[in-house]
C-alpha cells in the first residue's frame, strides 16, 4: 500500500475569525502595523474572502470597512493616492484638506486599497483616476524603480510590482515608463534564478514573485529567454523542502507558511504551478495552523493575517490532490488569480470597475 | 537614575514642551484595525502631530522623534521628519550614526532604520566605517537581508578601491563560521563577478579557476550544500564555460562511496573528493550530471534520463514531479 499523507482539518471558522478580531482592534504591541495598516485590512479581507466568510458578514459593517478605506484617499501635489491608515491625520483636520509633505499616500497599501475595496465589491464611482496616474509617475525615479511615497523612501522590486498591479488594474499604462522598470526589474535577476529586493541583492522569493508578476501584468512573458525561465523553475522547486514540504524563501533557509504563496504562485505564473508538491504543501501549512485560529510562518509560532492570508492563497492556487487523506471539503478553495493575487472572483471585479468609463 | 525618572515623564506633564499644543489623532467614526496605544506612546505621538503640523525643527523634536522611533521603529513619518530637521539644524551627523549604531542592532528587521542609515551615509560620505559596522551587526544575525543588501549598496554607491581590498577575506570568514550562509555566497558572486574587475583579478581565467577551486573545496566538505551548488552552476554559467568540464569533479558525488575514494593514492588536488562522513550520494550532483548527459545528447539522453528517474523515485521524491517534467521537456526537445 503506497503511504497516503494524512491531513488535519483546515479550521476554517478559526482562520476567519483571526481575520475578523484583528479588523476589530489590535494590542499596543502591534503598534508598528500603523504605517502599513491598509496591508494588514487586506489580508484580514482576503482572508473572508477565499474562505468565502463574507457573505455571511453584516452588510453594515462591510459598509464601515469600506468607508474607512476611502477616508484614506488623499490629494494633494503628487497626485492621489490611499494613505496606510490615519496614524498621522491630526483630530478636526478635514479629511478633503490636501495632505501635507509628511502625511503622503504610499504605493503600496494604494494597491492593497484597490484590491480591499474590490473584494467589498465597491463600484469605484469615488476613485480619482487621474489623480491615481499623477500619483505613480510622482513615485517612478530615473533607474525605473517605484519609491514608497511621493516624497522617498525605499525603493524595490515590491513598490515596482504594485505600480504594476495598479496600471494593470486601471488598465491604463501612461502612468509609469514601463520600459524602464522593466530594466530595473532584469538588473535585481540573481545568478541562482530568483531576484533580489534590489539590483545585487540575494534571490528571495517574495520580490521574484514581484518580478515575474510584474513582466507578466505587463504581457512581457516572452522577454525572459528559455534558459532564464529554466533556472528560475529550477531555483523556485528547489525551494520546496523536505521533510516539512513547506518552501523556504532563500536557498538553505528554513521555510515559512509565506513563502509557499510567493514561491508556489511564480510557478503558477510561469505556467508550472502542477510542478508543487501539493500535498507536501499542505501538510506543511496544516501544521503552521494555530489551535485558536490563524495560521503562523511556521509549527509552533504565533499566527498573524499576513501568513494567514498567504497561506490560503497557495492552498487556492495549490490545493492538495488524489492521494492525500482527510482533503475534505474543508480543504477546497475557489481559484486564485496569481498575478493580482486575490480569488479570481475578486480580480475580475476589479479588473471590470477600476478602469471605470474611459471617454 | 534621573535620566530614566525624566523620559518616563509625558509629554504633557513637561512644562518645556507647554507652548506646543498636541494634536490627537484623526479617526472616523467607525476605524477599522484600531490600535489601543499605551498612554505613553499616544502622549508622544500628539506631540509629534503638534510638531509637524507648527512645522518645528529644532533639537527638541530629536528628543522627541528618537521617543517614538524606539517604541515604534517602523514609523515612517518619525524618521523622515527627524531626517529633514537633522538636515535643518546641520547637526552633526556622526553622532546621529553613532545613536543609529545602537537602534540597528536592536531593530535589525526594520526596513527604515537601513534607510536612514542610507540617507546619512550618502551626506557623511565617509563609507569607511560602515564595513565594521557592519560585520558587526551581522554577528547578531547572519543571514538578515537588510544588512547584507546594506554591504552592497555601501560597496557599489561608493566603489572606493579601498573598500573592496577586504571583501573576500571577509566572506570567506563568514563561510567559515557557516559553509551554508547563502547570504555570503551571494555576496561573494557580487564582489568577484557582478561589481567590475579589481585590482589583481584582471586575469579572468585565474579569477574563474580561484573561484572554482574554492567552491570544489567547500562541496567537498559539504556535498550536499545547495548554496554551494548554485554558486558552482552559477560561476559556469556567467562564464559560459559548459557543465563537462566538472564530469571529473562531480562525478564520485553523485554515486554512492567507493573503495577508490578512501585507498591512499595520489590526491587529485584540482578535484577533491567527497569527505568520508558525506552523505551520498549527492542529489545536486545527480542533477548536474543529468545536465552534462541532456547537453550531450543522442545516447547519453537515455543516461540523463535514468538519473531524472533516480530523482523522481529514490532520491529527491518531493520534486517527482519536477525531474518528470524535465524527463518530458528533454524528450520534446529530441522529437521536435
Ligand atoms: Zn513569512
Amino acid at each position: 500500500m503506497s503511504e497516503l499523507l494524512q491531513l488535519p482539518p483546515l479550521t476554517r471558522i478559526g482562520h476567519g475569525t483571526h481575520g475578523k478580531r484583528c479588523l476589530t482592534g489590535l494590542p499596543a504591541t502591534q503598534v508598528d502595523v500603523d504605517p502599513s495598516k491598509l496591508a494588514l485590512v487586506f489580508y484580514c479581507l482576503g482572508t473572508l474572502d477565499v474562505l468565502d466568510q463574507l457573505d455571511k458578514t453584516r452588510i453594515d459593517e462591510k459598509e464601515r470597512w469600506r468607508e474607512w478605506i476611502w477616508d484614506q484617499q488623499a490629494s494633494g501635489p503628487y497626485g492621489t493616492g490611499f494613505k496606510p491608515s490615519s496614524y498621522m491625520t491630526p483630530e478636526k483636520q478635514s479629511t478633503d484638506a490636501e495632505y501635507s509633505d509628511d502625511n503622503t499616500p504610499a504605493i503600496i497599501v494604494t494597491y492593497t486599497a484597490l484590491l480591499s475595496l474590490a473584494i467589498l465589491r465597491d463600484d469605484f464611482a469615488r476613485l480619482d483616476r487621474p489623480g491615481l496616474l499623477k500619483f505613480l509617475r510622482a513615485c517612478q525615479k530615473d533607474d525605473g524603480s517605484f519609491s514608497s511615497e511621493p516624497l522617498g523612501g525605499d525603493s524595490d522590486l515590491r513598490m515596482v510590482y504594485c505600480a504594476f498591479a495598479i496600471s494593470s488594474m486601471l488598465d491604463d499604462w501612461s502612468g509609469m515608463d514601463v520600459d524602464r522598470a522593466l530594466e530595473f526589474i532584469a538588473s535585481c535577476r540573481s545568478y541562482e534564478g530568483g531576484y533580489g529586493q534590489t539590483p545585487f541583492g540575494e534571490a528571495i522569493g517574495g520580490t521574484t514573485y514581484c518580478a515575474l508578476a510584474s513582466i507578466h501584468l505587463a504581457g512581457k512573458g516572452s522577454s525572459l529567454s528559455a534558459a532564464e525561465r529554466q533556472k528560475t523553475i529550477r531555483w523556485l522547486v528547489q525551494n520546496q523542502q523536505e521533510p516539512s514540504g513547506g518552501f523556504r524563501g532563500r536557498t538553505s533557509k528554513d521555510p515559512d507558511a509565506c513563502y509557499c504563496f510567493w514561491c508556489g504562485a511564480s510557478l503558477s505564473i510561469l505556467g508550472d504551478g502542477d510542478l508543487v508538491n501539493e500535498s507536501a504543501l499542505a501538510s506543511f501549512l496544516g501544521s503552521c495552523q494555530f489551535k485558536f485560529g490563524g495560521i503562523a510562518k511556521a509549527p509552533g509560532e504565533h499566527p498573524d493575517p499576513y501568513h494567514t492570508y498567504l497561506s490560503l492563497a497557495a492552498l487556492a492556487l495549490h490545493p492538495p490532490g488524489e492521494g492525500t487523506q482527510g482533503t475534505s471539503t474543508s480543504w477546497k478553495l475557489h481559484p486564485l488569480d496569481p498575478l493580482l493575487n486575490a480569488k479570481r472572483e475578486t480580480a475580475n471585479w476589479a479588473r471590470l470597475y477600476i478602469p471605470g468609463h474611459k471617454s | 537614575m534621573a535620566i530614566e525618572e525624566e523620559q518616563s515623564i509625558l509629554f504633557a506633564e513637561r512644562p518645556e514642551w507647554a507652548d506646543v499644543t498636541p494634536l490627537a489623532q484623526y479617526e472616523n467614526i467607525n476605524p477599522v484595525a484600531p490600535i489601543f496605544y499605551t498612554n505613553e506612546y499616544k502622549d508622544a505621538a500628539d506631540y509629534f502631530r503638534g510638531i509637524v503640523n507648527a512645522g518645528e525643527m529644532s533639537p527638541r523634536v530629536l528628543e522627541l522623534t528618537e521617543k517614538i522611533i524606539r517604541m515604534n521603529p517602523a514609523h515612517y513619518s518619525a524618521w523622515q521628519y527627524r531626517y529633514k530637521t537633522l538636515m535643518a539644524l546641520k547637526s552633526p551627523l556622526d553622532v546621529e550614526l553613532h545613536l543609529m549604531d545602537e537602534i540597528a542592532v536592536k531593530y535589525l528587521k526594520t526596513y527604515q532604520v537601513w534607510h536612514h542609515r542610507r540617507l546619512i551615509v550618502t551626506q557623511t560620505r565617509n563609507p569607511g566605517p560602515e564595513l565594521a559596522f557592519i560585520a558587526k551587526s551581522l554577528q547578531a544575525d547572519t543571514k538578515n537581508y537588510h544588512t547584507w543588501s546594506y554591504r552592497q549598496w555601501i560597496l557599489a554607491y561608493f566603489n572606493d578601491d579601498e573598500l573592496w581590498d577586504a571583501e573576500l577575506p571577509f566572506v570567506e570568514e563568514m563561510l567559515e563560521n557557516d559553509l551554508r550562509n547563502n547570504s555570503a555566497w551571494h555576496h561573494r558572486f557580487f564582489v568577484v563577478f557582478q561589481a567590475g574587475v579589481r585590482k589583481g583579478d584582471e586575469d579572468r581565467d585565474e579569477v574563474i579557476r580561484r573561484e572554482l577551486g574554492f567552491v570544489k573545496q567547500s562541496i567537498s566538505v559539504a556535498p550536499n550544500n545547495a548554496s554551494a551548488w548554485n554558486y558552482l552552476r552559477g560561476i559556469l554559467d556567467h562564464n559560459g564555460t559548459p557543465y563537462s568540464d566538472l564530469q571529473t569533479f562531480v562525478n564520485p558525488y553523485s554515486v554512492p562511496h567507493t573503495l577508490e575514494e578512501t585507498a591512499e593514492g595520489v590526491v587529485d588536488l584540482e578535484n577533491p573528493l567527497p569527505s568520508k562522513e558525506s552523505h551520498l550520494p549527492a542529489v545536486a550532483a545527480i542533477e548536474f550530471m543529468a545536465d552534462i548527459y541532456e547537453k550531450e545528447g543522442g545516447d547519453s539522453l537515455m543516461k540523463a534520463t535514468e538519473l531524472w528517474k533516480s530523482l523522481a523515485n529514490e532520491h529527491d521524491t518531493i520534486r517527482k514531479k519536477y525531474w518528470e517534467y524535465r524527463i518530458r521537456e528533454a524528450c520534446q526537445k529530441v522529437t521536435t
